[in-house]
């Protein structure tokens, strides 16, 4: 694996604030590497200091080993999608593919046969003589992405494209955006708060907070084993139960939590405050062997078809998400008393915050 | 405005007679309006074509002979150049200013960038004739009254705001991201600029040098202030030909203004709505 991109120690300082601490990260060829925060998290700070719209106040940024940080981001040879699509106004569809070979001196028919294959990428055949206005969002941010591949570019940045989109199209791009990423076999740095949309696209998420990164692995070792209550918080929605260690030997613990002991592996680093983390799933109506238990008031139930979200509220640890199966339960109702269980090998242990 | 609140409360049925009684009274109020705004326009056409050396309305016979007089006076002539020679730089002037002051607005870190919007409007909010005086008093220090370069000057200082104000309201449509997408995509700071940026304000920076051009071309305060005895524009010239008694030169002179006038400014509007990055006017 050849490493494309490599970010090391990069920070943002203004004034008074801090928008990135430290940001280390290296990005291989063809991956789809997604930076996941809340706003002011410092995504999308990084994401301009890799594109060369503001400059780190320390640290590098290297390019297939080339150090890029001083360089204008015309001298970069990246691509970038915008949320809002910056699609030129006052230029074609054709001519808005073509602006970045025009720059980069490509011929006239060269040109056109590129923007007619960036079209068929993006399947929009036909439209180059058709002005941005008039195309749809959907169609926009399309022309938006062929703009930014025609020129093959060492790496794609994404900065939350498929934010202004409605909720069936931005699907329907996800899937789009999968496809020619495969097709294209582009590297791509793609940006969102959405934690489903990155769990839909990329290869690794790296999950930011306060102008760190705080965790970066697949979607699925995330989902998994997430390495703080934040992670798994904002990640999978997980439940986080504060928890006490016992003992602890062996990658193995045993905690006390909400007056029960649980044995569980320990994957996250130790802090002074632990916590449980239950995901949604792993609360179960029927108790197991070592299964922990958590009992509530039911303040909320949500039929999602074969499942149910049941919202209850625990004491010392307040409120509690967990969705049961539909049919395991005769009858949950608003104001009743229940029990679920988190079984031993479903429970991870991880630093509070 | 009037009318188009009528037209709209039209679709209800079976409306009520006060309503019907408020509608047909606001008819008749705007069509009031509209003719007493365009019967002195329409009076003075009219008599621009009379073939009398005095004032006569209704013309009792029609020709050019008011535009016979005004292309044969030179004296006319001389004011009608002056004022060309004053609006046309003062109108370019405000151009070249208005982009470079738009960019530092909207672009840069300047410190104090809304404090140089502000006072850049400024000759638009103090009252012409105070400001006419004050002006005088400077220009009289630098022996610039009654000067061409003092008029330009001056016409430049109250024609700048309408030009900046026209300019900065297109600069505000236009997103930043479009000069990222440039500059990313391999285009160098200025190349993004000139390209996208200034590509786009065109239409507003034309717009608004014309709007400057009609400002100076039609003032009519300053020039009776810091114009001295010598430099006499149009506007100067009317006025002084009043005063002197109704020469029906002048209908015809208002007449090529009026019509000067909204052709410049039916081709504002045009340009306005070509600029604008969504389309339509």
């Amino acid at each position: 694996m050849t490493t494309v991109l490599d970010i090391q120690d990069v920070s943002k300082r203004y004034d008074d604030t801090v928008a990135l601490k430290s940001a280390t990260l290296s990005v291989v060829e063809g991956e789809f590497l997604t930076l996941l925060g809340p706003s002011g998290s410092g995504k999308t700070t990084l994401l301009r200091i890799i594109a060369g719209f503001q400059a780190p106040t320390g640290g590098s940024v290297l390019l297939r080993g080339r150090d890029i940080t001083g360089l204008w981001p015309a001298e970069r040879g990246i691509g970038m999608v915008f949320q809002q699509y910056a699609l030129f106004p006052h230029m074609t569809v054709g001519d808005n593919i073509a602006y970045g070979l025009k720059q980069r001196k490509w011929k006239k028919p060269a040109r056109q046969e590129r923007v007619r294959e960036m079209l068929d990428l993006v399947r929009l055949p036909g439209l180059e003589g058709r002005y941005p206005r008039q195309l749809s969002g959907g169609q926009q941010q399309r022309v938006a992405l062929a703009r930014a591949l025609a020129y093959s570019p060492e790496i794609l940045l994404m900065d939350e494209p498929l934010g202004a989109l409605d909720r069936t199209l931005r699907l329907e791009m996800e899937e789009e955006l999968r496809r020619i990423h495969r097709d294209m076999r582009a590297t791509v740095i793609y940006v969102t708060h959405d934690q489903q949309e990155a769990l839909a696209l990329s290869d690794r998420i790296a999950v930011m907070r306060a102008g760190e990164i705080c965790a970066l692995s697949t979607p699925e070792d995330l989902y998994r084993r997430p390495n703080s209550g934040f992670v798994a918080r904002f990640f999978a929605d997980a439940n986080v139960l504060p928890a006490k260690v016992i003992s602890e030997s062996a990658g193995r613990a045993v905690v006390e939590c909400l007056g029960g002991r649980l044995e569980c592996s320990v994957t996250g680093e130790r802090a002074d405050e632990m916590a449980l983390v239950a995901r949604r799933r792993s609360l179960k109506p029927g108790a197991v062997d070592g299964a922990l238990s958590v009992r509530g008031t039911v303040n909320e139930t949500l039929l999602l078809g074969e499942e149910l979200e049941v919202t209850m509220s625990v004491p010392e640890v307040g409120r509690v998400v967990a969705t049961i199966s539909a049919t395991a339960l005769d009858e949950v109702a608003v104001g009743q008393e229940l029990e679920l269980f988190l079984p031993p090998d479903e429970a991870v242990l991880v630093p509070v915050d | 405005m009037t009318t188009g609140a009528a037209n709209q409360l039209t679709f209800g049925r079976g409306r009520r007679l006060g309503t019907r009684v408020a509608l047909r009274l606001g008819s008749v109020v705007t069509a009031i309006i509209v003719v007493v705004l365009l019967a002195p326009v329409l009076t003075v056409i009219a008599v621009s074509f009379s073939q009398a050396e005095f004032f006569e309305f209704p013309p009792k016979a029609l020709g050019f002979r008011q535009y016979d007089t005004l292309f044969s006076d030179t004296d006319w002539l001389k004011a009608v150049g002056l004022s060309f020679r004053i609006a046309i730089p003062a109108a370019l002037i405000s151009a070249l200013i208005s982009v470079p002051t738009v960019l530092a607005i909207y672009r840069s870190s300047l410190r104090g960038r809304q404090a140089l919007q502000f006072t850049s409007m400024l000759s638009l909010i103090i009252p012409i004739s105070a400001y006419a005086v004050a002006m005088y008093g400077v220009f009289a220090q630098f022996q610039l009254v009654g000067t061409y370069i003092g008029l330009v000057i001056a016409n430049t200082v109250l024609a700048f705001p309408l030009t900046l104000a026209v300019v900065a309201a297109a600069m505000s449509r236009v997103p930043q991201e479009l000069e990222l997408a440039a500059m990313i995509a391999g285009a160098s700071r200025a190349r993004a600029w000139m390209q996208i940026t200034g590509r786009l304000l065109l239409p507003a920076l034309l717009g608004g040098t014309l709007l400057a051009f009609i400002a100076s071309f039609d003032e009519a305060v300053m020039i009776n202030f810091v114009g001295g005895a010598g430099q006499i524009t149009l506007p100067k010239a009317i006025f002084d030909s009043v005063r002197y008694g109704v020469d029906p030169v002048i209908t015809a002179i208002a007449t090529l203004l009026m019509v000067g006038t909204g052709v410049l400014m039916f081709a504002i509007v045009r340009l306005r709505g070509a600029g604008n990055p969504e389309g339509g006017s």
